[in-house]
């Protein structure tokens, strides 16, 4: 069965207006993207019913969850874990992961088991250790883990993260999509790291000043003009998507083929096979009009400007490009690429036109990949 | 019989004092300990003005707070018709207006040990624990207020101390009568005015002893405390 989940909230919180409304019914990840102070939390706040002086629908599973008084926070079906999380001082780690035990007895086990979860989220050493003690990566894994053990409908992530180092990050989001896929439990995920978005989102809702602009799939999200002028001009970027062709283990390098095409990217982020999202920022993109016959970058991508965004009052130019080889017709894939419109005017490319593009394995961000 | 009837008198009085300051903090972890969970976590516009009220018996001279609760335990006024009909004694000069009047003034002493120590365990927590299945009431018996123990139990021995050792109020509203509402500070102040210094030595030796033991066991515990933390 996938879960449904129908949110629409309306009002206003202090002096901000905030206009919500959306149907979730991927059953997998959906990233909430939105900056600071776009309403992100309070949507989370309001679903687990800690805000309710707004006007509000929820309905989960065609039950309607809005009321307050029938279902106050402790009787919601969500697993909130909130911004820092926190963990009980005065109760070892072991006893921190019995507590939505106790409390949600008669429901079904339909999630991991706490042993389970003991073994994946690598506690077993310090369950007798009290929160003092644990390092905020311990900590964050011990909270997300008890969360988990609520067995809830539906879990809210309100951006958990933001503290922990890459590699851990890596490893918890690996963790999160693992049990979304595996136990079917649909995950709302509140961030705003692009890193984050590009590795765990199937779905992605793009929020600012309390309205919903966008929603939809990572690729249609990530590539769309209104996400990129969001996150601003520097930060403009493009994910590819590819299946895993080889690994060179002597090299260190992995080719990817997207849409026919083939990427090589440093490192090695999955087996043959795998699907492998990789960001690229589009500063990092070097457009040419005309084959380079040297070996200047790794890559070499063909593909054809659909659009050029020339900005006023700054040096720089956005060209959206479709990657395809001329002859192939396949699903093909948008690239962004941003360059000085003093080189655009001197290379003399126009839209419609079939471009030359270089990209440096180097500058292809490693945190980037989804495993 | 000298001596018997001088420890009785005054033994009677160290009674009646603890009786007192023990019931005294009974009714205030009823009424304080809600007041204090209100403001630490609940009020937002009401909150200076409750914080006013609860820290007023802090600022007001124990004679005005005095004068007033004898203007209002008198028999006229509803409060003191409602106690005699309800026990056939007035209000003023008994024992339950002793504590009555106790809870007012220790009150402040009570709220703001423990609203300081509830506002640093934070909203986060309890929104935590409600998300994790835990009604408000399992929350403040299995997070609060283990959570909270040192600020508990300084309320608890401040309030106690300080309504064992309050005077103007206390003889204001109780009169100092003999075995029904004479505590020792009442005691001490009747023997030194008799120039009893014997007897007043005495008595303020118990009080001097009682009150360096409380503070030592408040300390003590709060150190013991801040070890296990650390």
């Amino acid at each position: 069965m996938i879960t449904s989940l129908f949110v629409k909230i309306t009002g206003y919180v202090g002096d901000f207006f905030l206009d919500f409304e959306h149907e979730f019914n991927t059953g997998g990840i959906t990233v909430l993207y939105g900056p600071n102070g776009s309403g992100k939390s309070t949507i989370i706040s309001v679903l687990s019913g800690f805000i309710n002086h707004l006007e509000t629908k929820i309905v989960l599973n065609d039950k309607s969850l809005e009321n307050t008084k029938i279902f106050p926070p402790h009787k919601r079906p969500f697993g909130t874990m909130f911004q820092n999380p926190i963990l009980f001082e005065h109760m070892s780690v072991n006893q921190n992961l019995d507590y939505p035990i106790k409390r949600n007895k008669s429901l079904e086990q339909t999630l991991l088991s706490k042993e389970e979860l003991i073994h994946y989220l690598e506690l077993g050493s310090m369950l007798n250790r009290y929160p003092q003690n644990l390092s905020g990566g311990e900590k964050l894994r011990v909270a997300l883990a008890r969360t988990i053990l609520k067995q809830s409908d539906y879990l809210l992530l309100d951006e958990p993260m933001s503290d922990l180092d890459i590699k851990t990050k890596a490893r918890l989001l690996n963790f999160l999509k693992m049990i979304n896929k595996k136990f079917k439990i649909p995950i709302l995920y509140v961030s705003h790291s692009i890193e984050e978005i590009s590795q765990i989102a199937d779905e992605i809702i793009l929020i600012k000043n309390g309205k919903k602009i966008i929603s939809g799939s990572v690729s249609k999200i990530l590539n769309s003009n209104s996400f990129q002028r969001l996150i601003g001009k520097f930060e403009s970027s493009s994910v590819l998507e590819g299946t895993l062709i080889k690994t060179n283990q002597l090299m260190n390098m992995t080719t990817l083929d997207v849409n026919g095409q083939s990427l090589i990217v440093p490192g090695r982020p999955g087996l043959e096979n795998n699907i492998v999202r990789v960001r690229i920022r589009s500063r990092d993109i070097i457009v040419s009009p005309v084959k380079i016959n040297t070996h200047i970058t790794e890559n070499e991508l063909v593909g054809i400007i659909i659009k050029i965004y020339t900005e006023k009052n700054t040096a720089f130019s956005e060209l959206v490009i479709k990657l395809m080889k001329s002859k192939i017709k396949k699903t093909s894939q948008i690239l962004r690429a941003r360059i000085t419109t003093y080189n655009l005017n001197k290379m003399k490319i126009t839209e419609n036109k079939k471009v030359f593009i270089y990209i440096s394995s180097v500058s292809i961000d490693r945190q980037a990949y989804q495993y | 019989m000298d001596t018997l009837n001088f420890l009785g008198s005054d033994f009677n009085a160290v009674l009646i004092t603890l009786k007192l300051a023990l019931t005294t903090c009974f009714f205030l972890a009823l009424i304080g300990t809600p007041l204090a969970y209100f403001l630490a976590f609940k009020s937002k516009r009401a909150k200076p003005f409750l914080e006013s009220i609860v820290t007023l018996p802090l600022v007001l001279p124990p004679t005005v707070i005095g004068f007033y609760l004898i203007v209002f335990f008198s028999p006229d006024t509803p409060l003191g018709k409602f106690f005699i009909l309800l026990t056939g004694e007035q209000l003023i000069f008994s024992f339950y207006g002793l504590v009555l009047a106790s809870i007012i003034y220790s009150l402040p002493f009570w709220v703001q040990p423990l609203q300081s120590s509830l506002e640093k365990i934070g909203n986060d927590t309890l929104k935590t624990s409600e998300s994790l299945g835990a009604s408000k009431f399992d929350t403040f018996i299995n997070v609060i207020v283990p959570l909270s123990k040192k600020g508990f139990l300084t309320s608890f021995i401040i309030s106690f101390a300080h309504t064992m050792g309050e005077f103007g109020i206390v003889l204001m509203v109780g009169g100092g009568i003999h075995g029904k509402t004479k505590v020792i500070a009442i005691s001490i102040y009747d023997h030194v005015e008799q120039l009893s210094f014997g007897k007043a030595h005495f008595l303020a030796g118990v009080m001097l002893i009682l009150s360096f033991t409380i503070l030592l066991t408040l300390f003590y515990s709060n150190k013991r405390s801040m070890v296990k933390v650390k």
